[in-house]
């Protein structure tokens, strides 16, 4: 079954064309892993489909909810981490995590809380400001939020950017959980090697024009 | 349920996050404060002047300072791209409006029980029968503010210019509440008759009332875009 069916998507800033007719599908208990050079719209991509963004032209749908149509059915099962923290720096680690719960309509159990901020090794920082943070605790905060939102769509903008070994662990290991629940995961990434880890599906977007990967060609492309 | 839940984390958000920094409540006090000292200065040897115009300095401390406040309700969103997490929350947006209308409504509200005592100091007012009546008319002056000042702190917060761009299109929008808060205001101090006034309270609850629906309305579509 797809759980990403994007057709005919096309996105342009005035005259400038990101990309154009792209369609394809992914399905669920994949990892998609987005390859391409620096400003070929992966991000961009990653964003309409996160419903921060409107496309110019086509549609898509996400476990069969149109994602312009239906956007607030469709943000209740995604979850992006993106560039930005998406974290407020006056509040500690505990509160962001209540907060952001609470911004998706879930009730903050602390234990969950507790649970979900020792997973990703920072249980010890709860109480700690974001602005006391480093990148890295950052990016697994960012993963802990996840952990409790349990997403059925994960997209990941540079996951493994700033993140140490056991950061990494952490955040292959969010993905495994997302896809054996059923859940779907889409990268952008530049880190071939990382992604080779954990990717099941893949494809290149460069000069507008996304090239699907067979899982020999994804292999090759990590690889080489 | 999830509705009210919301409302209240995000006013507990926005309190707490101003609590450790201060920095919207001592801004907007320090700005008041130079506005209180230069009017007390120039009516200094006329207070027979001052008690005629005291109305209007009031209201026109209490607006410039609560759009200080206003603007940055959502200038702090754009902090770790936070906004992008209002924007994909799959709760109803109109929870968000109102939590940031209540917000922005207690920093106002606050700022103007510390500064009202001041003008009674400053300009030697007599308030002690009329200190119920103007605490309504601050209380629904300074709802209608919030309620308009917020949807535009999130209508330019994208926008570059947006500390002049905020100003520029809420202040022609908060004229009709900054003229009956004034004239309830003056009826008030001057010690006249409710029924003198009573017009122009009842002028701000219609402004309350539209101000808040439109906005709440129209909250999730500029909060999209």
């Amino acid at each position: 079954m797809s759980a990403i069916q994007v057709t005919g998507l096309s996105k342009a800033y005035g005259f400038y064309r990101i990309f154009e007719e792209m369609s394809f599908s992914i399905s669920s208990g994949a990892c998609f892993a987005l390859f391409g050079p620096n400003g070929a719209g992966k991000t961009t991509l990653l964003r309409i489909l996160a419903t921060l963004q409107t496309p110019s032209g086509g549609q898509f749908t996400i476990f069969g909810q149109d994602g312009v149509a239906e956007k607030d059915s469709v943000r209740a099962i995604l979850m992006l981490i993106a560039h930005g923290s998406h974290l407020y720096e006056e509040l500690s680690a505990t509160e962001n995590l209540q907060f952001a719960l609470a911004l998706r309509g879930l009730k903050p159990e602390p234990s969950h809380v507790k649970r979900a901020l020792d997973q990703t090794g920072i249980g010890a920082y709860g109480n700690l400001k974001i602005r006391q943070f480093s990148a890295g605790m950052k990016k697994r905060l960012a993963l802990a939020k996840a952990i409790l939102a349990e997403p059925k769509l994960l997209l990941l903008d540079e996951p493994y950017n700033a993140l140490d070994d056991g950061g990494v662990a952490i955040t292959n290991q969010l993905i495994q959980d997302t896809m054996t629940g059923g859940g779907t995961v889409i990268m952008t990434t530049h880190d071939r090697t990382k992604a080779a880890q954990i990717a099941t599906e893949g494809a290149i977007l460069q000069a507008g024009h996304l090239q699907l990967l067979s899982p020999e060609q994804l292999q090759a492309h990590v690889l080489s | 349920m999830s509705f009210l839940n919301t409302i209240h984390w995000v006013v507990w958000k926005d309190l707490i996050s101003e609590w450790r920094t201060r920095e919207t409540i001592s801004s907007m006090l320090f700005f008041a404060l130079i506005v209180i000292l230069v009017f007390s200065f120039s009516f200094a040897m006329d207070q027979d002047a001052a008690r005629q115009l005291i109305a209007g300095i009031i209201w026109v401390a209490f607006t410039f300072t609560g759009i200080i406040g206003i603007g940055k309700s959502f200038t702090s969103e754009l902090q770790n791209d936070c906004i992008e997490s209002l924007q994909m929350s799959p709760v109803a947006k109109g929870a968000i409006y109102l939590g940031k209308v209540v917000a922005n409504f207690l920093f106002m509200f606050a700022v103007e029980i510390l500064l009202f005592p001041l003008f009674v100091i400053f300009f030697n007012l007599e308030v002690v029968e009329a200190i119920g009546i103007l605490f309504l008319v601050f209380f629904l002056a300074t709802l209608g503010l919030s309620a308009v000042g917020t949807l535009f702190s999130a209508l330019t917060v994208q926008i570059r210019a947006r500390e002049v761009m905020l100003p520029v299109l809420l202040l022609p929008l908060a004229v009709p509440v900054m003229i009956a808060a004034v004239e309830a205001t003056r009826g008030a101090l001057n010690g006249d008759p409710y029924n003198f006034y009573s017009q122009w309270l009842h002028l701000l609850v219609i402004f309350d009332i539209i101000f808040t629906v439109v906005s709440f309305w129209l909250f999730e579509f500029i909060l999209d875009s």
